[in-house]
Formats: C-alpha cells, structure tokens, sequence
C-alpha cells in the first residue's frame, strides 16, 4: 500500500508541476519560480524511486506495485489499461531517470542562468514533462501506455532541443530529430497493431496457452526494432543525434544520457519475452548493434566538436547496448545502460562547464584549461575514464560483461568490431581530454572562469556513480537470477589492454609537445577521405534525397488527388447539404398550427408503418 | 391487527424514495421560505435549491434505493437510480449556472422558478422508477407542466416601458417578453397534443390488457391491431418529449426564446425522462412487440439524423443551432433504444451478441447531457457579457448568434478552451466524452444488425461535424471583431455560471480520457 503510493507520487508530482506550469501563466514567466516547483517535484520522484528501488534491489523482494485503471473497455474484456507498475527491472530505471532528471535540472539553473527569465520558465516546464513522460514510460503496466509516453517523450525531447527557437540551426535540428524519431514510431505503432491482433492485448507477457507463433513475434520484434533504431540512434537513422545538439548542453545530458535515447532500449527490455520469440530479430541486432559500436567510435574520432564527440559516443554506447541485448542477455544490456546513463550525462556536464567557460563548442578554442578550471578537469577525466573502461569504474564493469555475452553467445565478428570500439573509445575521449585541458591555453581560454557550484554538485554526485555503479553488477545479475560475482576472464583483459593502447596512443599523440596541429588536419588525405564516407554525410544525402525524390513525390501526387477527387467529393456534399437545408427549413415555419400538423402527420406514418410491419 | 397491517402495506420498501421525499419537501419548504421572506431579491432560494439538490444527488449515492415499493408500481433498480442522478445532476447544474440570470431576468420572483425546477426533478425521478402507467402518465405530467411556465418565465422580468398605442398608456418593451411567451406557448401547445396522443396509446394498453400494473401486462399483452395503434401512439407521444422528428417543431423556437439557462436544463433532462418513460414502456410490457416498435424507431432515427443534422448547418444562431443538432442527437439516443430492444435471447445465445444497448444508453444520456448542458452555458456566458454598455435594455442578451463567438480565443480563451472541448464533445470528437458514446452506440447497434444505419449515422455525423467546428472556427480562427467593425470586449465568467462551466469541462474531459469506469458503472446499472 505504501508502496503503492510512492509509485504514484514518482509518476504523479512532476505531472502535477508540468500541468500547472503550463496552464498558469504567471508561474510560468518567472524562471525562479518554474524551475523551484520543477526541481521540487523531481525530488520527490527520485525520493520515492529510490525507496522503491531500495526494496526490490540488493536482495530485498518486496512484491511488484500493480496498480491499473481500465482505460478502454473493450467488448468482453478491457481493451487496455493504465497505471503504474513497478517490478525489478523498473526501480532501477527509476531511479536512473529521476536522478539524472534532476542533476540536470540543478545544473541548468546555473548553465542557463543569464537566460531571460520568461525562457528559463519554458525551458523547466518541459523539464517537469519530460520527467512525467519519462517516468510514465518506465512505469507502464502495458506496451500501450509505454507508447502513450515514447510520443510524450519525443514531444518533449522535441521542445527541449528547439529550445533556442529563435536559432534557425536549431529549429531544423528539432524538425529532423522529429521527422527521423516520428518515421521510427510507425514501427512502434505498427507493431502494437499487430501484437493486439495476434495476442488482443497489450501485454508484454504473452499468455501461456496462447503463445506467439514464431513468425508473428518476428513481425513484431522487428517493428519494435525499427522504433528502437530510430530513438536509441543506431545506424543508419542515427543521423539526427549529432544535429541535436544544438539544444542547450544539459539537455543533451539528459536526452543523450538518461532517457530519450535510452527509451529505445528500454524497450527492448521490457518486451524482452517478444524479442526472446524472434531469434533472427535477435541476430540482427548483435550485428546492427556492433556496427554501430564501431562506426559511430570511428567517427567520434575526428569530430571538433566537443558535443559532437560526445554524440557520436552516445551512438556507439548504444550499439554496445543493442548487441548485447541481442546475445539474449538482458541483463548485460541494461546494467551498461544504467552505468552509461552516470557517466554520459557527467561527460555532458562537463562539456557543458567547458562551453559555458569558452562560449564555444570547438576543442580549439580550449586548451590548458586544467589550470583554470581543475574540478571540472577532474570530472572530465573520471568521466573519461570510465566511458574508456577503465579497471574498477562503472563502465568497465558493464562493458566487460557485454564482451563476455558477445564471445559466449559466439558472434565473434562482432566481438571483435567491439573490442576495436573500446580502444577508439578510450583514444578519442583521451583526445578530448589532452585538447581541452592541456596544452597552451587558446584566446578565449585565458579569461575562462570556473562554473558555479550549482553546476559543480550535480557533476560530482554523478561522478560518485560513475566510479562506483559497477558495485551494482551483482545486483543486475540477480535480476536475471544469477548470483554472479565478477570474475576476471580472458577477453576482459584483451578488451582493457586494448583500452588501455587507446589510452595510450591519445596521450603519446595529443602530448601538448606534439600538438602543433589539432583537429582533422592531423589525419592523412586517406583517413579524411574516410572520415567523409562514414562520418553522417552520405546518410544524410541519402536521406535527403529520399525525402525529395520519393516522398514529396508521393505527397504531391497524394495532394492532386486530395484536392481534385477527394475535395470535389466534399465540396459536392456540402452543397447537397446546404441545398437539403434549404429544402427543410421551409418546413420550420414558426406557426404552431403548423406543429401540431406535424404531430399529428407523424402520428399518421408511424400508425401506418405499424400496421404495415405487423 | 391484520387490518391495519393490510393498511400500511403499501407502504412497504417506501424508503427507496427517500429521494423523491426529500425533493418533494424541498420543493414546498422553499415554496413556504419564498412567502414568508419579505419581498425583495431573493437570491438565497436559489441557493437552497442548489444545497437540496446537491444533498438529493448525494444521497442517491449514499442511500440504498433498490427494492420495491407502492406494491410494486414503484421500482429501485439500477436503471431509475442512474437516471435519478441524471435528472437531479441536471437540474442542479441548471440552477447553479442560471443564478446570475435568474437573479437578472426577475430578482423578486426567482423563487417560483426554482419552486418549479424542483417539481420538474421531482415528476422525473418518479418516473424512473415507475411500474405502473397511472403513476408514469402522473409524474410524466409532474415533469411537463412546471417545464411550460419556465419557458415562458423569462419574459415576467422589469423592463423598460415603451408607448402603447393609446396616448399616455404605456406597456412593457415587446421586444424582450414577447419570445419567452412564444417559447412557452409553442412548447405547450405541441406539448398537450403530444401528451393527448400518449395519454390515449397508454389507455387503449390498459384497455386491452386489463391492468395498470406493467407485472400484469407483460402477460396480457397479446398484440392486435389496436395494440399497434397503441404502440404508435406512445412512441409519438413520447418522441415529443424527447424532440425527434419529426415531432422537435417546438424545440428551435423554444430554445431560441428560453433563457439559456433554463434551455441547458430543458435541453438534457426532460429528454433523458423521455427516454426513461420509453425504456420501461418500451422494453417492460410492451417488449413483445418489439417488431413493431423497432420499426418506427428506425423510422425516427433516420429521420431525427437527417432532420437535425441538415437543419443545425444554416442556424445563425446558435440556440437554434443546438436545437437541430439536438434532434440528431437524439437519434443516437434512439440508436442506443433500438439496440436494446432488437438483442434478442436468441442473439445472445447464438450469435454471442451482448445485449449493451440498454447501457450505452445511460452512457450516452450522462455524455450528452455534461457537453450539451455545458455549450449552453458557454452561450449564455458569451452572450450575457457581450452587449455594449452603450445600448439600450432592452436590446441586450439578445444576442445569441454566431458573431458573438468571434474570436473568443483572444478575448477569454479559458471559457473559449471550454467551449471547444463541449463542441468537440458533441460532435463525437476523442478524447471528449462524446466521442465514447457515439462509438459506444454505433457498436452496440452494429452487434444488433443495424450495419446500413450505423453507416448513415457515422456520415451523417461528420455532415454535423460542420456546423460544430464552425463554432470552433468562429472562436479560434476570426478575429473579434463584430459585425458592426467594433472590437468586441472580453467575456468575464463569474460566480455560479463560472463554476458550473468549470465543472462540466472538466467532466467532458475527465471522462473522456478514463471512460472505462463510468462505462463500467452505466453496464452495471443497465444489469448487465
């Protein structure tokens, strides 16, 4: 019962704080304001996340919170419900989203803080319903209401990153993240479609007795998938993260770290016993999800723009998550997430620290900030480091066990690309350190200043995580009813020795004595040819094209037929309509005589059309 | 001993109409409140009445109506208590969104109004649970008589004089009186022809079946010709009340005339009597000639869709506007009928059909009535505030049509939001409540075998989708600017009207977003 409540007021009081942001303006335009209530109610929800959790983690068993109101009734049966449901394989994700939601909402009173007022009511207003969407979809019952709020997160991902709407850049990047993450959604949709017909439910369980045929559950599995490819930016649709970031840098912590990305997978979590029926779905995403491991690691190489690394790496951390899912281990795909979730959204912060001292995005206009800006400096590279996976921190813990899964499950290939992508992984974040924090300082760098506390506090809580969430590994394994303790295997030491030549390699060749030239002009004509070809160009002029060539073409086709058939038909019956209208309203004289003629004409046809019938 | 105990039998269970007791007394205390206080504005009753029918509505929830009483002409079922919190529902809306214009229209003599209202509630609630055809014609007629006076009550108010025709004699404005009367007059006249035509049906089924009581004449009821003719005339008569077409003549110039207030209470609750009378008629003793009446409830739907759906498109007014579009709502409510009575045992039984109609109907009669009481009241909020102060009495609140909507959007867009959300409700538009009882219907009717009706309602009420979107339009996409090129001024919503609007907003939307329990609660109160 009481935990019955707490479920309700993690979901309900960042709710409650959106609505009434949103529907009361005067609290709205004060940024204080908007962001005391928003920040308020995020608390409460990690509060009451974190004592749910506490009781279904750690070897405590207290019993799922179902709680479920009938939604749409439905014939027979109820077509569908909503509610809050909370099993071990939520409270953990809980707590993720709450917290993370809420280091970057503090964080963002001090990122934003020389905003007008009136933007910075906005901004936590979608804050309070990204946190309600987000929650939501956690919290679902049933796939039909973790649909509900997958939109819901899109739409407030959407708002967040067109924040600076005055920004054309910006504008076009929430339309694309739109666009591309919408095109997804159809699969999400289509799948539900088809998991109602097949099942006539919305459950993630799939009854016993009436178990999915195995082609059905691969239809669905897969559509599910196409969704997940959209919002967790695997390739080829992962072309609207890196335009993302054109949204203030906290919230690219937050939709990169915690939560809209990680929805995709999250997904694939919960509807793990579909994807366990569709072995070839399951195939496919070990390898899509390799792939993308290590493409996005090889591109993340050569970008200049801090965000843009970090992007490209949340793209890779993905395709690390996606593979391992498909190995069959559920566990090892969400431990990584919620590891991942600590130290991305901690590397974005400090990014943002960074941008927030240059005013630039660029690695070259940092440099030699270690001097300046030491904590910072020091929650970069403990963010670094466990991205890299190093011994002991988070990352380690979770990449290991993806690795391990990889070479159990036997798709050596895949393996292998993800070794690879662990040492471009600790190269390029080694770059991003020697770039920004050594070597001689750039012009902006000599007046940078560090960030204010209320910037500091949610990196070094977040950084705490990351060097420790790898504690929780036990705990993950348990949820899949193994009590594993980790153990030292060989392809753990191949994958950290490969990590640690990454590490190595960026520090001999970033060393502030060889850094006479940075960015991309220090890679040879050969590997800038191959920057080109898989950096996102070339998906995005096939995208492009597609856009132009096939769907304008169909829409304009579509639009011929709209206005030339379909409204000639409505314009005819509207004429009719009217005509008819006309015709009747002569009846409607205004004389009462004339009423009761009708009273008594009526009386007259039903008398004789109850004589006729019967 | 045995004497007296046969005496007092009747009785018996008598505390089932507990609510009943408690409206009827209401109704005479406030009568007596109303003499005795001296004479002046006489707000306070309003409030009384308001206080009494929110104690009846909660006591239809608190207090356990189901049994049987007056042996056995007077049942407490699942149905009478839905359709008790229906009426007394409406009519406590109807008196709290009316206080404002009550008070206006005539300050000292708003108790008889609210006197009335209560009487009104009370011949409904009666009816609902009536098993017997003296105690259903009585508390029909209970309902109808103090719904006559209403109509017209809105033309008793203190308006200014005007030169009669003889010189030196003067008379009160014609203009403002002289519509209530016609509302009242007409809504009387088709009235008592209607009641007439009913009255007769319902004495030609006690002549052939020998008794009063429906227990009896579900058994006695044989069919015949005469029996046809009955059933034809009770479902006129009835249909009156109800204002399908082709018997609604009365409902656009009463709706026009009214006060508005009054006309959300006249709009919802005595057509939900209406069918509460058809229901027990319909599908109690007169059940076994249910192809008779089946058929000429198709013939009323059709033509209550066209009628209404086609006539509603024209109205510049939009009184008249919800009038027309009334009648076809009412063909729903006739749909819902006809799928209750046309679910046969063997459908049930062979076909797996589940015998909903009765339920969607008590579903669609609460949907209708939260979204029709509600865009009435958003009318009278429109309309009450925007007149100029610069004309003269007698030409204010006139004016109801359309250009009064324009752009309320930027003029009030809390009660402007309202509005959208009770037409988009009418119009059957999700998530608006609505919208779940339009389908609702359609499906029922569709298990029933009725495909080629449910397709011509479902066009038919896209056609209506027109003129409710362009109530939207006029509020959302035109400028406020009146007809005379003057910039009209932002409507203040204040005191019960406010609260009232607030209230049936919220449950359009509420309900509209969890139909489920409210679905659930009307399939339990049908027996299902």
């Amino acid at each position: 019962m009481t935990h019955d409540l707490l479920a309700l007021l993690a979901l309900l009081s960042p709710l409650v704080a959106a609505v009434v942001l949103f529907i009361i303006a005067p609290l709205r335009v004060r940024g204080a304001v908007s962001a005391a209530l928003t920040i308020g109610a995020t608390s409460v929800s990690l509060v009451a996340s974190v004592l749910l959790a506490a009781a279904r983690m750690f070897g405590a068993t207290a019993p799922n919170v179902d709680l479920q109101l009938a939604w749409l009734p439905g014939g027979a049966q109820t077509l569908a419900t909503v509610g809050v449901y909370v099993d071990p394989v939520a409270a953990p994700m809980m707590v993720v989203v709450a917290l993370v939601a809420l280091c970057v909402q503090v964080y963002s009173v001090g990122y934003l803080g020389h905003e007008p007022s009136r933007d910075r009511g906005r901004y936590f207003a979608y804050h309070a319903l990204f946190a309600f969407s987000m929650l939501g979809l956690v919290m679902a019952p049933n796939l039909l209401q973790l649909f509900v709020c997958w939109e819901l997160v899109g739409l407030a991902s959407y708002l967040l990153i067109g924040y600076y709407w005055t920004k054309p850049s910006a504008g076009q990047a929430a339309l694309k993240a739109f666009w591309v993450t919408k095109f997804a959604d159809m699969g999400l949709m289509l799948g539900l479609m088809v998991l109602y017909v097949k099942t006539g439910g919305f459950d993630w369980n799939v009854p016993v007795g009436q178990a999915l045929m195995t082609a059905d559950a691969e239809t669905i599995a897969g559509l599910f998938f196409l969704a997940v490819v959209g919002k967790s930016a695997q390739f080829p649709m992962h072309i609207w993260l890196p335009d993302a970031m054109e949204g203030p840098t906290p919230v690219s912590a937050l939709l990169h770290a915690a939560t809209m990305v990680a929805a995709g997978v999250y997904l694939i979590v919960r509807a793990y016993p579909i994807f366990m029926l569709a072995p070839t779905v399951l195939t496919v995403m070990v390898y899509l999800g390799a792939f993308t491991a290590l493409f996005a690691a090889v591109v993340a190489v050569f970008q200049d723009d801090i965000k843009k690394v970090l992007a490209f790496s949340t793209c890779s951390q993905l395709g690390y998550m996606v593979a391992a899912l498909g190995t069959g281990s559920m566990v090892s795909g969400y431990f990584h997430l919620t590891t991942h979730a600590f130290f991305k959204a901690l590397l974005f912060l400090t990014a943002g620290s960074l941008i927030h001292a240059v005013h630039s995005n660029s690695l070259h206009d940092m440099g030699g900030l270690w001097a300046k800006m030491k904590p910072t400096g020091i929650l970069l590279i403990i963010g670094s480091l466990a991205l890299a996976g190093f011994p002991m921190t988070a990352g380690f813990f979770s990449k290991d066990l993806i690795l391990e899964e990889l070479l159990h499950a036997g798709h050596y290939l895949p393996l292998g690309a993800a070794i690879l992508a662990a040492g471009l992984t600790a190269f390029y974040m080694t770059r991003v350190v020697m770039l920004s924090l050594f070597g001689a300082p750039s012009e902006a760098a000599e007046h940078a200043h560090e960030s204010p506390a209320v910037m500091l506090a949610p990196m070094v809580l977040l950084a705490v995580l990351a060097l420790a969430g790898g504690l929780l590994h036990g705990d993950f394994a348990r949820m899949a009813g193994v009590e594993a303790a980790f153990h030292v295997t060989p392809v753990g030491v191949v994958a950290t020795l490969v990590g640690f030549s990454g590490i190595g390699l960026g520090l001999w060749r970033f060393s502030p004595g060889r850094r006479t030239a940075i960015g991309t002009q220090w890679v040879s004509a050969p590997m800038r040819l191959l920057t080109w070809l898989t950096a996102s160009k070339p998906v995005d002029v096939f995208f492009a094209g597609f856009y132009r060539q096939a769907m304008l073409r169909a829409a304009a086709g579509i639009a011929w037929f709209d206005r030339y058939i379909i409204d000639a038909l409505i314009n005819l019956s509207g004429w009719a309509v009217l005509r008819g209208a006309e015709r009747f309203r002569e009846l409607q004289t205004g004389q009462p005589t004339d009423y009761v003629y009708a009273v008594v004409g009526g009386l007259i046809v039903l008398t004789a059309m109850g004589v006729f019938t019967a | 001993m045995s004497a007296v105990a046969n005496g007092f039998a009747a009785l018996d269970g008598i505390e089932i109409l507990a609510v009943d007791g408690l409206l009827a007394v209401s109704a005479l205390g406030l009568l007596l409140v109303d003499v005795a206080m001296p004479a002046g504005n006489k707000r306070v009753i309003g409030y009384g009445a308001l206080l009494l029918l929110g104690l009846a509505f909660a006591a239809t929830f608190t207090l356990d109506l189901t049994g049987t009483a007056l042996s056995g002409a007077y049942v407490g079922d699942g149905f009478a208590i839905w359709c008790k919190r229906i009426f007394i529902g409406a009519g406590f809306f109807g008196v709290l969104g009316g206080l404002d214009s009550t008070a206006r229209i005539g300050p000292r003599r708003q108790g008889e109004y609210y006197q009335l209202l209560l009487m009104s509630v009370l011949g409904m609630t009666l009816l609902a649970g009536a098993r017997d055809l003296i105690l259903l014609m009585v508390s029909f007629e209970l309902m109808s008589l103090p719904l006559y006076a209403m109509a017209a009550w809105g033309g008793i108010g203190n308006y200014p004089e005007q030169k009669g025709p003889i010189p030196g004699m003067t008379m009160p404005s014609k203009r403002r009186w002289h519509r209530p009367a016609e509302a009242g007059l007409k809504l009387y006249l088709v009235g008592a022809v209607s009641t007439v035509v009913a009255l007769y049906g319902i004495s030609l089924v006690f002549g052939l079946g020998g008794s009063t009581r429906f227990a009896v004449l579900a058994t006695t009821l044989t069919g015949g010709p005469l029996l046809t003719l009955a059933v034809a005339m009770i479902v006129a008569g009835f249909a009156f009340k109800i204002g399908a077409a082709p018997f609604h003549m009365w409902v656009p110039d009463t709706y026009e005339g009214a006060s508005t207030p009054f006309v959300a209470f006249l709009s919802v609750a005595p057509k939900a009597a209406g069918f509460a009378a058809l229901v027990q008629l319909l599908l109690g003793p007169l059940a076994g000639m249910a192809a008779t009446w089946t058929t000429l409830v198709v013939v009323l739907i059709v033509v209550s869709l066209l009628v209404g759906n086609l006539m509603a498109v024209p109205q510049q007014n939009i009184k008249r506007m919800l009038g027309f579009s009334g009648v076809a709502q009412m063909g729903f409510g006739l749909m819902a009928l006809l799928a209750a009575g046309s679910v046969t045992a063997h459908d049930v039984a062979s076909r797996g059909v589940r015998p909903e109609g009765l339920a969607t109907l008590l579903f669609f009669l609460a949907a209708y009535m939260v979204a029709n009481m509600g865009a009435f009241f958003t009318v009278e909020a429109v309309a009450a505030a925007g007149y100029t102060p610069g004309k003269p009495a007698d030409e204010r609140d006139d004016d109801d049509t359309l250009p009064t909507f324009a752009g309320l959007h930027s003029r009030s867009p809390a009660l402007a939001l309202a509005g959208l959300l009770f037409v988009l409700s009418l119009g059957g538009i999700p998530f608006a409540v609505g919208f779940w009882a339009k389908v609702w219907v359609l499906l029922s009717l569709w298990a029933a075998g009725f495909g080629w009706l449910v397709v011509m309602a479902a066009a038919l009420s896209a056609a209506g989708l027109f003129y409710y979107l362009q109530v939207a339009r006029s509020m959302y996409m035109k400028a406020p600017v009146g007809a005379d090129g003057t910039t009209l001024p932002a409507v203040k919503v204040g005191g019960g009207l406010l609260l009232a609007i607030v209230l049936l907003a919220l449950l359009t939307m509420g309900v509209g977003l969890f139909p489920g329990p409210v679905m659930e609660a009307a399939r339990i109160a049908a027996g299902l």
